[in-house]
């Protein structure tokens, strides 16, 4: 088992970002190189990800199942599947708190169990391949959220001062 | 320069290979190259997980998608009750799994299709559901009492496979308790693989006409597979045909029969088309015959001046998720007893544990003779760390414990009997080859400028050449060999052998025998192996067996042609018998050399005129148990220079003075020296199977699983002495698989020397520079 752990600020209050990462639509497209999202329901999608580590290359079928440990505050992304004889086994723990400036930090812990020849030939560079997807896909969130921020609050502007932007 | 192929009298020539011509034009005839009309082609489904269960396996997609014929599962083999196999060390092997899988890359499904790529894109839509378990990778953990139980089919519900021992414990707890001094070294020899350039493959045939079928198999003992084939598949044993076309490397590789062979045997019956199956790389290092996985602990009892009293030795062998070691059936650890070397210890007790892991099967390939490799690693290596503890030169050492000359036939504590050896001669002759005194200085002088060079000597024995046929058997089937010889009319000879070469030379070496036994040429003997429609039956070549058994029987098989031959020159000489001499090239009658008949004469005589009375025709077959096992030894020597800055080690000089009995071509003795030298190279400086916690296997291809080239190689030096064996027919004692055997000890001694003045004493295989590097920074040097 290899374990990819970190954590990061957002200018939103934690409702806001709760609501985003247990949303599938929102989630499901933070995911890198997505080729293909169906949402199943409120707390499942799959996903078609296009995978490249060293000489393995092709497509991995990904079934995503979120569990909500705690509402507003933690849950838990299962995430498995594969494609190409290899196959991916992850358990991705997200916790929220609320920071002082009214912001929120994101934590996360990605216990990923990984197999096949995706591990096996991969092997010396799956870990810094880990490290890029799950780099992109915080990028991604971030950004994502940052939108939603700035919607927010052009948003907020608009019902506070109506005409009043430019 | 390679000698003529006409002259006479060939035994001891470099005559050259007559093998040859066809392999480096490209124009030998590999399985791949076997191409039959209307053949599939079938790619297996292998599993992702070390552990697991598996929950399901739907095939449906498989089955629709373009050009597949037939998916086979695990369910469908347990149907014909062949979801398990033997495997030549007495246990069971999943063909295909049900159940639950124990190692990556473990075989789970068969797909067949008109082609190559078909069957490999439909395997891949082969659904398989898993349920991942704890996987355990490491056999001393695996025999640990809570480790989970791996094979639930087993009544014994733990992962100890078997526990062996070897000696005399009492006596040799006794030496240990009043020694002087003792010293004790763990040791691994790391999990290797053989990795030949071929990797493994057949073409299944069956002629539902007929009902015949032909199996076309890269294999080093093909008689053993037709008898294991037809004992598993319940198919007559006449209706078997094993053909194995040249093969491209062995190494032990190719012994034991593979899940994929039995796949594509049960496909062409069930389509009644040929079925070919080849493997990828990847495929072949993941789930084929590896090597080693010996976690060793050796201790030796001695006096203060280094004269060895006892030997005790304990040894875990880690046998991945089945025990395919294709091992003689009484020895479940192999030969692994001959652990007290070419050393005179009083006493020795060795304890082997087998255990099982979730990781591929296998365990005693590479070159080796049943585990001699792991057995003349550890002594050789233990023997330094006894020299450098007693403060005695590791060759004085040697020569202090050597078994002498005039001791042979030497009995061995663990209970072998050592036909011939002169060690002493050997080593004197490598020390004095290398200029070792001169070495030592100038190591000395580096020393003292803080510069790292290392002299390793290893002065190993082998034990080769199984039968005899009352101890030695696999699956029963006695460890005898054969040979079958017939003259044409005009002289000419087809020779068949029950072994299959895959390098060693027996066109030529086996050619070079019956020539010197009947008076001809290499090239007027044509030799055929690897059919076992045509040739005799044998156990096949590895384990440096050839030489020992076939080659006997090859050397008798002629004296048995002659003792006719005799009769039939008696009668066209006009002599009696009795009178009749024969002197290398021809008969005469005594006194009168001036009329002599040659072989030729009497093969035309043999169809055209016989003596009355006599059964017409030249030919005989011979099948040779030989009386004991030989014992090749040698003393290897390697001096490396150390780089304190990378930890790179550079091999300056090698040399390999190897003692093999009578030579039967030195060229081609030379030529496996070198091959096998440069294989041990790779063992103790490159090669490693390592797995993670998961039990994925990291190093299933050659950018992970290193290979040498040439310009990894360093240049080889070779020298002989021949103490011939006293039993084998012509002397010889088998050289294949020494270089791979003696020179990893040299390697490593050679390094530890060198690290010595930092207070090393011993660095496990294989010898990266980054472990040197670190070794050394741990020594404070290059901080």
């Amino acid at each position: 088992m290899r374990t990819y752990q970190g954590d990061f600020f957002i200018d939103l209050p934690r409702p806001t970002v709760w609501a985003f990462v247990t949303d599938p639509h929102q989630m499901g497209s933070c995911i890198p190189d997505l080729l293909q999202l169906d949402v199943e329901s409120e707390t499942r999608f799959r996903a078609l990800v296009r995978v490249g580590v060293g000489p393995v290359r092709g497509k991995f079928n990904l079934q995503t199942e979120l569990t909500v440990t705690e509402p507003e505050k933690s849950g838990e992304l299962s995430i498995r599947g594969g494609g190409m004889g290899s196959r991916v086994d992850m358990k991705t723990k997200l916790t929220l708190s609320d920071t002082e400036n009214g912001g929120t930090k994101l934590d996360w812990r990605c216990d990923a169990v990984i197999s096949g020849p995706i591990a096996s030939i991969g092997g010396r560079l799956i870990d810094n391949e880990a490290k890029k997807i799950t780099e992109k896909m915080f990028a991604n969130l971030r950004e994502s959220l940052s939108s939603v921020s700035k919607q927010a609050a052009a948003a907020s502007a608009d019902t506070e001062e109506p005409g009043s932007t430019d | 320069m390679a000698k003529s192929q006409t002259e006479l009298r060939p035994l001891g020539k470099s005559v050259g290979r007559k093998e040859d011509p066809r392999f480096i034009r490209g124009m030998g005839r590999y399985i791949d190259d076997i191409v039959l009309p209307g053949m599939l082609y079938m790619s297996l489904v292998r599993s992702p997980y070390a552990h697991a269960r598996i929950k399901h396996v739907d095939p449906s997609a498989a089955l629709e998608a373009p050009g597949v014929k037939l998916v086979i599962t695990g369910e469908d083999l347990a149907a014909m009750d062949l979801a398990w196999m033997p495997t030549m060390a007495g246990d069971k092997q999943m063909v295909l799994a049900t159940g639950k899988v124990l190692y990556q890359y473990q075989e789970v499904a068969a797909v067949i299709a008109e082609s190559r790529e078909q069957a490999e894109d439909a395997a891949q839509l082969v659904d398989v559901e898993y349920e991942p378990l704890p996987a355990v990778v490491d056999p001393i953990q695996s025999l640990d009492p809570d480790a989970p139980v791996l094979r639930e089919d087993r009544e014994k519900k733990s992962n100890h496979i078997f526990h062996w021992e070897a000696g005399d414990k009492e006596a040799t707890e006794e030496l240990f308790r009043n020694a002087p001094v003792v010293v004790k070294q763990n040791v691994r020899f790391p999990r290797v693989h053989p990795s030949p350039l071929e990797p493994c493959g057949c073409v299944a045939d069956y002629q539902s006409s007929t009902g015949k079928l032909t199996w076309y198999v890269t294999s080093q003992a093909p008689h053993a597979h037709r008898t294991v084939l037809s004992m598993v598949s319940g198919l007559p044993e006449h209706q078997i045909r094993v053909i194995s076309p040249d093969v491209g490397g062995g190494f032990g590789n190719k012994v034991p029969v593979y899940p994929g062979y039995v796949c594509a045997i049960v496909a062409s019956l069930k389509l009644g088309r040929p079925v070919k199956w080849i493997e990828s790389r990847t495929e072949n290092i993941s789930s084929t015959g590896f090597a080693r996985d010996y976690h060793m602990t050796a201790e030796i009892a001695a006096e203060e001046d280094g004269r060895v009293l006892a030997l005790r030795v304990k040894t875990i062998a880690d046998h991945g998720a089945f025990d395919a070691a294709a091992d003689p059936s009484k020895f479940p650890a192999g030969l692994f007893s001959i652990v007290t070397g070419s050393y005179d210890f009083k006493e020795s007790f060795v304890e082997v544990d087998g255990a099982y892991t979730n990781k591929a099967p296998g365990g005693i390939a590479y070159r080796c003779s049943f585990r001699v490799t792991e057995a003349a690693y550890l002594i050789e290596r233990v023997m330094d760390v006894l020299a450098r503890r007693v403060g005695v030169d590791p060759a004085e050492l040697r020569k202090r414990d050597f078994i002498r000359k005039e001791q042979f036939p030497y009995q061995s504590p663990t209970g072998w009997t050592y036909d011939s050896g002169d060690y002493e001669k050997t080593l004197d002759l490598a020390l004095e080859k290398i200029g070792y005194e001169e070495l030592r200085k100038e190591q000395a002088e580096k020393r003292a400028r803080g510069e790292l060079m290392g002299i390793g000597i290893s002065t190993f024995t082998e034990v080769v050449g199984a039968g005899p046929s009352h101890t030695f058997d696999i699956m029963g089937i006695k460890m005898f060999d054969s040979a079958q010889i017939r003259l044409h009319p005009t002289g000419k000879v087809l020779a068949r052998l029950g072994v299959r070469h895959q390098g060693q030379g027996h066109e030529t070496t086996f050619a070079q025998i019956i020539a010197e036994e009947l008076g001809l040429s290499t090239e007027d003997v044509l030799i055929e192996e690897g059919d076992t429609d045509t040739a005799p039956y044998g156990l096949g070549t590895y384990a440096s067996r050839s030489t020992p058994t076939a080659g006997g029987a090859a050397a008798l098989c002629g004296r048995r042609i002659r003792d006719k031959a005799k009769k039939i020159a008696s009668h066209l000489l006009e002599a009696g018998e009795d009178d009749v001499v024969w002197d290398g090239v021809s008969f005469s009658a005594k006194g009168l050399p001036d009329k002599s008949v040659t072989m030729k004469d009497i093969a035309f005589a043999a169809y055209t005129n016989v003596p009355e009375g006599m059964e017409p025709g030249l030919e005989a077959t011979y099948y040779y148990d030989p009386p004991n096992l030989t014992f090749p030894h040698g003393a290897y020597i390697a001096v490396v220079d150390i780089d304190k800055g990378t930890g790179a080690v550079k091999v300056r000089r090698f040399l390999a003075v190897d003692d093999c009995g009578n030579v039967i071509n030195p060229m081609i003795v030379d030529g496996q020296v070198h091959g096998g030298l440069t294989e041990g190279f790779a063992i103790a400086f490159m090669q490693d199977i390592p797995f993670d916690e998961d039990g994925n296997c990291l190093a299933p291809n050659w950018m992970d699983y290193l290979v040498p080239t040439a310009l990894d190689t360093p240049h080889w030096e070779t020298d002989r002495t021949v103490t011939p064996s006293p039993h084998h027919p012509i002397g010889a004692k088998g050289v294949g698989e020494s270089p791979n055997v003696g020179s990893p000890a040299a390697f490593v001694n050679a390094v530890v020397d060198a690290l010595a003045p930092l207070g090393v004493e011993h660095i496990d295989m294989p010898i990266f520079p980054w472990k040197v590097w670190e070794v050394l920074r741990e020594h404070g040097v290059n901080k």
